[in-house]
């Protein structure tokens, strides 16, 4: 490499660690005051060197029932994740392989649901499932998570249905393969990719979402997204029982994501297209 | 369940009579489309429609309700005093000083997020363009802060930037370069302070939409632009940006429209305050809805947003549009 490279080339690395720092430092700050003890998070001045201790974590556990948070959470997440799929992923494919005009329209329809605003859904939908008894209930979460979700899947979908070429399908069909056989064994297993990706999605979304929990759930049925906030303002509830609360809420999805990283770039760069 | 089909797609044994009495024979009864075109038809709306449907119920229902309820003046707490009142819930928004400072905060905050994750994002794309290792590992932990929840996030920035004893908050203030009371909670610097937030948690997505946009470029253009011997900085502008503009419209089209929407990390870390500082639409309408259960108004908030919204996202689709035309008319 000559200097004339490498100069530019050394600015590129040095600018993208700064950016790294930038990033990474804050979200590593939360991770790291679970294992500091209180009198160290409160002291003045402030300072980022600490003795490790793991009270925070008892703490969290004797304040909060965390396995219950989590079951709910995860209970929430993979219900909207199977329905979203169960509804998506056969919508996207028949939007991607029909010639109707109205396929299309369809298709942008699903896309423009992503943009509504979560808020102007929820206050008529707090009262319809307020008429209907399911305030307080995590199946209402669930039920508008499916929608926001299988609207999105169906988008995502689609393009990657649209992408694949129709001809094997077709060939199956001639071959006197049942229309849903065509689709089960033949289209959707070579996009296994985009399923991943949509699961991965959903999973995230839900798992994340606490603007509906917030309001649909009551304390024995709220998920870790709304404990998170609830642990906030409390009183005895220090920065140090936040970050370890962190490490059973936003750890673990962000190491999914991490090891997933091949099919959440993917579906970041595809379903938003 | 397989018909072998003798003459390719047009498969017509259904009524051959070895079927005719057997399992098959539901299908004379609901008389099912015969041709392989019609009943392919069938099949894909079949697949279509619970979906469309199951959208339709739990989404655009509730939305055209709540289209409904702001033309009533809706109180939660008296809802036998409901009553009609037209287009009043708008014109009352209209000559509402919180609503103007609503709309001024959100379309603020959107203006200057977006063009902050625009410049920052496109820098770090270019950075990123090589595909090697080093740029591989970058891109997977520049993405962290998009898999975190915007409520975490919030949390995050207000914990660091408490002014009594927050990491970073406490120097700021000791040092006089914010207020005493702290970044979020003094009424000057808040807006800008959630701004920052918004592009620390969405740069990065932006960066990776820039990204796609820059590896689908033509290589042979930007070769013939090399050997033409235009400098880097040429060839960005005339080149590469040009080329790049529909994902740049995209990129801007998805930010600008979750922006306006903003509602976790503002009510997270300053709940619209101190006073109306940071008031955004969603914002506003949650409190209207939901704590002083005004669902009149509330819903002629929302519906204000959701119209912004979709004009926003109209005027780029047009956009985008006219970009395609012309990045692919050369």
């Amino acid at each position: 490499m000559t200097i004339t490279r490498f100069v530019p080339d050394l600015a590129r690395r040095g600018f993208l660690l700064a950016m790294l720092a930038f990033f990474l430092l804050p979200f590593l700050w939360l991770a790291t005051t679970a294992y500091k003890p209180s009198v160290e998070i409160f002291s003045i001045p402030p300072h980022f060197g600490f003795t490790p201790t793991f009270d925070q974590f008892a703490k969290v556990f004797l304040v909060f029932d965390i396995w219950r948070l989590i079951a709910v959470s995860m209970l929430i997440a993979g219900c909207s994740a199977f329905f979203s799929l169960l509804l998506g992923v056969p919508a996207g494919y028949a939007l991607a392989r029909s010639r109707h005009p109205l396929a299309m329209g369809i298709a942008y329809f699903f896309m423009a649901v992503r943009m509504i605003p979560a808020v102007a859904a929820l206050i008529p939908f707090y009262l319809m499932m307020r008429d209907i008894g399911l305030i307080g209930s995590w199946i209402s979460v669930v039920l508008i998570n499916c929608m926001l979700n299988s609207a999105f899947v169906s988008w995502m979908m689609f393009s990657y249905f649209r992408s694949l070429p129709p001809e094997l399908e077709e060939a199956a069909l001639t071959d006197g393969c049942h229309q849903f056989a065509a689709f089960w064994r033949v289209a959707l297993p070579a996009v296994r990719s985009g399923v991943i990706a949509s699961t991965l999605f959903c999973v995230l979304f839900s798992w994340n979402d606490f603007l509906y929990p917030m309001f649909l759930t009551k304390l024995d049925s709220k998920p870790i997204s709304v404990a998170l906030l609830s642990a906030y303002g409390t009183k005895d509830i220090t920065w140090g029982t936040l970050g370890a609360l962190a490490h059973f809420s936003t750890i673990p999805i962000v190491l999914i994501v991490l090891f997933l990283n091949r099919y959440f770039v993917q579906g970041l760069t595809r379903g938003i297209h | 369940m397989s018909h072998p089909a003798k003459d390719g797609r047009r498969v017509t044994d259904i009524s051959s009579s070895a079927e005719a009495g057997g399992p098959f024979a539901w299908r004379q009864l609901v008389s099912l489309p015969q041709s392989f075109a019609d009943r392919r038809r069938l099949f894909l709306v079949a697949m279509t429609i619970p979906a469309v449907i199951y959208v339709i119920a739990i989404g655009i229902v509730p939305l055209a309700r709540g289209i409904w309820y702001s033309f009533f003046d809706y109180n939660l707490l008296r809802p036998a005093r409901a009553h009609f009142v037209g287009l009043g819930n708008y014109l009352d928004l209209f000559s509402d000083p919180d609503m103007a400072e609503a709309l001024k905060n959100t379309v603020l905050f959107t203006v200057s997020g977006v063009t902050f994750q625009l410049v920052l994002g496109l820098a770090i794309a270019l950075a990123l363009w090589r595909d090697d290792r080093f740029n591989r590992i970058c891109l997977t932990l520049i993405l962290i802060p998009v898999t975190i929840t915007p409520l975490v996030v919030g949390l995050i920035f207000k914990g660091l930037l408490l002014a009594d004893y927050g990491l970073v908050g406490y120097y700021l203030a000791q040092w006089g370069l914010s207020a005493p009371q702290g970044l979020l909670a003094s009424p000057s610097t808040a807006l800008g302070t959630l701004v920052f937030i918004d592009v620390w948690e969405w740069t990065p997505l932006m960066a990776l939409i820039l990204l796609a946009g820059l590896k689908a470029l033509p290589g042979d253009v930007l070769e013939a632009a090399a050997a033409d011997g235009a400098t880097p900085l040429q060839r960005l502008r005339l080149v590469v940006l040009p080329l790049m503009l529909p994902s740049v419209m995209l990129a801007l089209t998805i930010r600008t429209v979750d922006a306006f929407r903003v509602f976790d990390s503002v009510f997270v870390t300053t709940g619209g305050g101190p006073g109306n500082a940071t008031n955004t639409l969603m914002v506003y309408a949650v409190k209207e809805g939901l704590s002083f259960f005004n669902v009149g108004k509330a819903s002629a908030i929302a519906n204000i947003a959701l119209l912004c919204t979709a004009v926003i996202a109209a005027a780029f689709v047009l956009l985008i549009r006219r970009a395609d035309k012309k990045a692919n008319g050369r």
